[in-house]
């Protein structure tokens, strides 16, 4: 089990939950924010980042669910 | 007066901004935000020991960030009837203008002293016309705050009226002259009965 445990895993995000996210990392790129990872060259696009830091576990943003 | 309030508040976080520490960023927007805003009637001077409570909150269609803060701040409230203690700044054709602490205001002609007042333009003096007392620029006074129009939107904007024609007002030697002045007359009232006893 060499892979490290990773916070998507701790809490499954739902596919809705996913979308809401990568969107408002991607605005956030968008309008200027830091990026966290290391990103290829050939990608440029705040959507297409946003959807490789959830990948790589370095997305600071977190769901916050009503409790049910 | 002066007042040291606890206040939460919640600043926006603009996304190119998150590359700095939170910390620094917190301090400098709520300086930005809060420091020479007038709300209530209260004029913010200063913001001390800002502190982030809890995390930063996103909302649907902006990419800043809302952080929930916590400050101390000094502010200065004038009331009316306060009495407060300036010195002149201004002195024009229709009164004087006095600055205490953060805040100026306006000592109208009329309510400058009892007596007549002319004004000198060419040394921007106020001058009693049978006391021959002189207001000028730098002179320190007493003052009673009556009437307070505060413009929220734009401070600079806002009118503070004052008077000086009350007992214990005015230039701070008027008002050291005034009391000298009862003890001189029970001296000269005493030679004068010392006197009679005498003849």
């Amino acid at each position: 089990m060499g892979v490290p445990i990773q916070r998507c895993m701790i809490m499954k995000y739902t596919r809705f939950e996913k979308a809401a996210i990568i969107g408002a990392r991607a605005l956030q790129i968008s309008m200027g924010a830091p990026v966290l990872i290391k990103v290829p060259k050939k990608i440029t696009d705040p959507l297409q980042i946003s959807m490789l830091e959830l990948k790589k576990d370095a997305m600071p943003i977190t769901v916050k669910r009503e409790e049910a | 007066m002066y007042m040291m309030t606890e206040n939460m508040e919640t600043v926006r976080i603009s996304p190119e901004k998150l590359n700095k520490k939170l910390d620094n960023i917190i301090e400098e927007l709520v300086r930005e935000n809060f420091e020479g805003r007038l709300v209530n009637g209260a004029l913010t001077i200063l913001v001390t020991d800002v502190e982030n409570v809890g995390g930063g909150k996103m909302v649907h269609g902006d990419g800043g960030v809302y952080q929930k803060v916590k400050f101390n701040a000094l502010v200065t409230k004038p009331e009316i009837q306060e009495v407060i203690e300036g010195s002149v700044c201004d002195v024009l054709s229709f009164g004087a203008f006095v600055r205490f602490g953060a805040l100026d205001g306006l000592v109208h002609i009329s309510q400058v002293t009892d007596d007549r007042i002319n004004f000198d333009s060419g040394n921007k003096k106020l001058v009693g016309k049978s006391t021959k007392n002189e207001l000028k620029i730098e002179d320190t006074v007493r003052a009673r705050i009556v009437t307070l129009s505060l413009n929220e939107r734009s401070p600079r904007e806002s009118r503070i009226g004052l008077t000086m024609r009350q007992n214990g007002m005015g230039k701070l030697e008027w008002i050291e002259e005034s009391r000298k002045k009862p003890e001189e007359k029970k001296e000269k009232k005493a030679e004068k009965k010392k006197k009679k006893v005498k003849k």
